[in-house]
């Protein structure tokens, strides 16, 4: 009996025409010349013919009934789980819906509060100014009341702070 | 791996029992049934043979159907539908035979007990030794001894084997059912031919069994 593995799978793979044509014809080659070559191989499809005498099964109709029964509740029970799942579908996506309203609301007025600014704040900023906006309407110019501010001359805070270290 | 239209395309063109699949994707009731019936015979035929017990082979094969089934809408042609079904049977049996494996309660080849008494293997063993006289063997025998032959391969070589003889399976195709290299289908085949071939010796050469195993 041939041990080399190789030959053997060479051998194999030629008994079932799995062989590239090159291959094919090394081994054939190796056929004529190699009586002991060619034994191995009649053995070897000799016991493979062998196989041919298996049984094949056949089904009764029994088993045909039994698995289309066995297809049918499988096909009933995904229907009915599909049923349920299309009003729990409905009520996940009206959730998800709700959720994506919120979370771009929440985003909007984020946004908002970043880009544009407070009115509010700029009016409490501007207080004073629209407070004394009459006194402010007789100076000449935007210099001239930096200047003044400049001199102190108007600082009530100053004043206000002389009178009570005197008192 | 993801299949590519220009893939499914040529199988559904190629093969009839893909267009057949597809239409069960669609629902159709008729084509699942057209289908079980072109398949059922083979494929308890090979799981027959893989597990050693028609019972077991009729759960698992009732199974593959069931899971064809319910794989429908996913379906894609990327093989043959033999390729495909014989597939899942692959992962099936081997699951079944695993966890059987696990809690053993019977010999694979239940049949061991058949016409030829105890375990034809040991005593074709015994045979070849030369310590028992021969006899002509009958067909009956013959087809006990192959099949006790058989069952004496492990799972992948059996599987392997199956699929080639009987469902005249390339490499290619064995190497997809079998989710191996085919390289090592080569070789699971070549060492199944020669296991089969060792065991089988003392019939190939004397074309005999001993007079004692009948009995």
């Amino acid at each position: 009996m041939i041990r080399d593995e190789t030959l053997q799978e060479e051998l194999t793979a030629y008994l079932d025409g799995e062989l590239e044509s090159e291959h094919r014809c090394r081994v054939e080659e190796r056929l004529a010349r190699d009586p002991e070559f060619r034994v191995e191989l009649q053995r070897m499809q000799r016991a493979w013919d062998l196989l041919d005498g298996l049984p094949r099964s056949t089904v009764d109709h029994s088993f045909t009934r039994t698995t289309i029964e066995m297809v049918t509740l499988a096909a009933v029970a995904e229907a009915r789980t599909q049923s349920l799942e299309i009003p729990r579908r409905r009520r996940r996506q009206a959730i998800l819906a709700a959720l994506a309203i919120a979370g771009a609301a929440l985003s909007g007025f984020a946004i908002g509060v970043t880009l544009w600014p407070n009115k509010n704040r700029q009016l409490l900023q501007d207080l004073p100014v629209i407070e004394n906006f009459e006194l402010y309407r007789h100076a000449e110019s935007i210099d001239f009341l930096r200047k003044l501010e400049a001199s102190k001359l108007l600082d009530t805070h100053g004043d206000d702070q002389e009178a009570s270290d005197g008192s | 791996m993801s299949i590519t239209e220009s893939t499914a395309r040529r199988y559904e063109l190629q093969d009839p029992d893909v267009r057949l699949m597809l239409s069960v994707r669609d629902d159709n009731a008729a084509a699942f049934d057209e289908l079980m019936v072109r398949y059922q015979d083979r494929l308890i035929t090979v799981l027959d043979h893989l597990t050693g017990r028609r019972d077991l082979a009729e759960d698992l094969a009732q199974d593959v159907f069931l899971r064809v089934y319910r794989a429908r809408k996913r379906y894609v042609p990327g093989a043959k539908f033999s390729t495909w079904l014989f597939t899942i049977a692959n992962h099936v049996a081997s699951n079944a035979l695993r966890s059987r494996s696990r809690r053993p309660e019977l010999n694979l080849d239940s049949r061991a007990s058949g016409p030829m008494g105890a375990n034809p293997l040991d005593q074709m063993a015994l045979a070849a030794s030369g310590m028992m006289p021969a006899r002509q063997i009958d067909k009956a025998e013959l087809r006990e001894m192959v099949r006790s032959a058989l069952a004496n391969l492990n799972e992948r070589q059996r599987m392997a084997v199956l699929l080639n003889k009987f469902e005249d399976m390339s490499y290619a195709d064995i190497a997809t059912t079998m989710e191996l290299s085919q390289e090592a289908v080569k070789s699971l085949l070549m060492r199944a031919r020669v296991n089969l071939r060792e065991v089988l010796e003392p019939y190939l050469t004397e074309g005999s069994v001993p007079t004692d195993i009948k009995g």
